[in-house]
């Protein structure tokens, strides 16, 4: 960059820039697109509030722990299958795992 | 020396024989009190090592299961936790794996360690709201100091410059990219970024780093571009327009402020 920086340069690289990087609707705020769901992550794969290190996530000890929880795409829950739920899928509470 | 000082420094006691036992311990049962703190002071040293196994998951794969766990626990040996928050456990640990002589012959794995701490340290950072589209549009309208602006950018963001291909590598063992297709001597750099609870690891071309890099110091906008331009080695061309494009794709500018002195480069450390 040889030319000296202005306002009016910068304000213009913002502005190619912005059409450039597209901002997907998807990762403005995937928090709210996530839900919880019971019973569908693997043996020490579950999520946890508080993270990996300081408490539960990552500490089930089967697939499919009926009482560990993931996150996942909104809708999604109760369409994933669990091969301990009662329905058969996730669920948006925790439950008590039948025999497989 | 205190009781508790004693007790600390005979829990911390690895060395292989006659381990110190404190004084003024009684069991139950009658029992060696020295055989039932040793029990205790195995259990310190494999939480210890079990908490570097879920913070350097890929470094552990690397060398593999037993190679790391015998290196862990030189490491808790030589550094001891500081701090009560075990997360941040292991921060010295990547400068450890660089003197770590069998170690000597994967020159790569210290900076890999480098990047999952990173990674650990951008899961626990501090929330804090991203400007949207429209406010960085009223945000750029009109200020005539825009150069003079500093990016105040999310608290998860961070950047590391690797002489080697830390970004490959790490992939690859999240299933992106055939390991045997990366060359582990190709220099990359990493950005870091959490969006909600997701932790980012993005390669970037070196000027960008530095351009990011220097942004996190706290220079403003026209300082960082230039620092990027001109800064020894000339790694990459550096593209203003590119290196923005990244902070708004990851979403990573929470505030347009005013320049500071105080925490200009050079006189603060992040």
């Amino acid at each position: 960059m040889n030319k000296p920086m202005t306002a009016a340069a910068l304000a213009l690289a913002f502005g190619a820039a912005m059409t450039v990087a597209a901002m997907p609707a998807a990762a403005q705020d995937k928090m709210s697109e996530k839900e919880k769901c019971f019973g569908v992550a693997l043996k020490g794969k579950n999520d946890c509030k508080a993270g990996a290190g300081t408490s539960c996530a990552g500490t089930s000890k089967i697939d499919n722990q009926g009482n560990s929880w993931s996150f996942v795409p909104k809708g999604t829950c109760e369409k994933t299958a669990s091969k301990t739920s009662p329905t058969g899928f996730g669920q948006a509470n925790e439950f008590m795992e039948k025999k497989v | 020396m205190s009781g508790q000082q004693a007790f600390v420094d005979a829990l911390l006691d690895f060395g292989p024989a006659n381990q110190a036992c404190p004084s003024g311990l009684a069991t139950w049962n009658h029992s060696d009190p020295a055989r039932r703190f040793a029990v205790y002071r195995n259990n310190v040293m494999i939480s210890l090592i079990d908490a570097l196994a879920d913070g350097f998951p890929v470094t552990q794969e690397l060398v593999g299961e037993a190679f790391f766990r015998g290196m862990a626990r030189q490491f808790a040996i030589a550094h001891p936790p500081r701090s009560r928050i075990l997360a941040y456990y292991g921060r010295d640990f990547p400068s450890f794996i660089e003197t770590f002589l069998p170690a000597a012959s994967l020159p790569y794995l210290a900076d890999v360690a480098r990047l999952e701490m990173l990674r650990v340290l951008a899961y626990h950072a501090a929330d804090r709201e991203t400007l949207t589209r429209d406010e960085i549009g009223a945000a750029l309208a009109d200020d005539s100091e825009l150069t003079r602006r500093c990016l105040v950018l999310h608290p998860s963001v961070a950047v590391l410059q690797s002489n080697f291909a830390v970004v490959s590598l790490w992939g690859a063992h999240q299933g992106l990219g055939d390991i045997a297709a990366v060359d582990p001597t190709a220099p990359q750099t990493a950005l870091v970024v959490r969006i909600g609870l997701d932790v980012n690891v993005v390669g970037i071309d070196a000027a960008t780093g530095r351009f990011i890099g220097r942004l996190i110091q706290g220079a403003t906008l026209a300082d960082a571009a230039i620092y990027a331009s001109t800064a020894e080695p000339r790694a990459t061309e550096f593209d203003l327009v590119a290196s923005l494009g990244v902070l708004l794709r990851w979403k990573t500018i929470c505030e347009f402020s005013a320049f500071s002195e105080f925490s200009a480069p050079g006189t603060s450390e992040r």
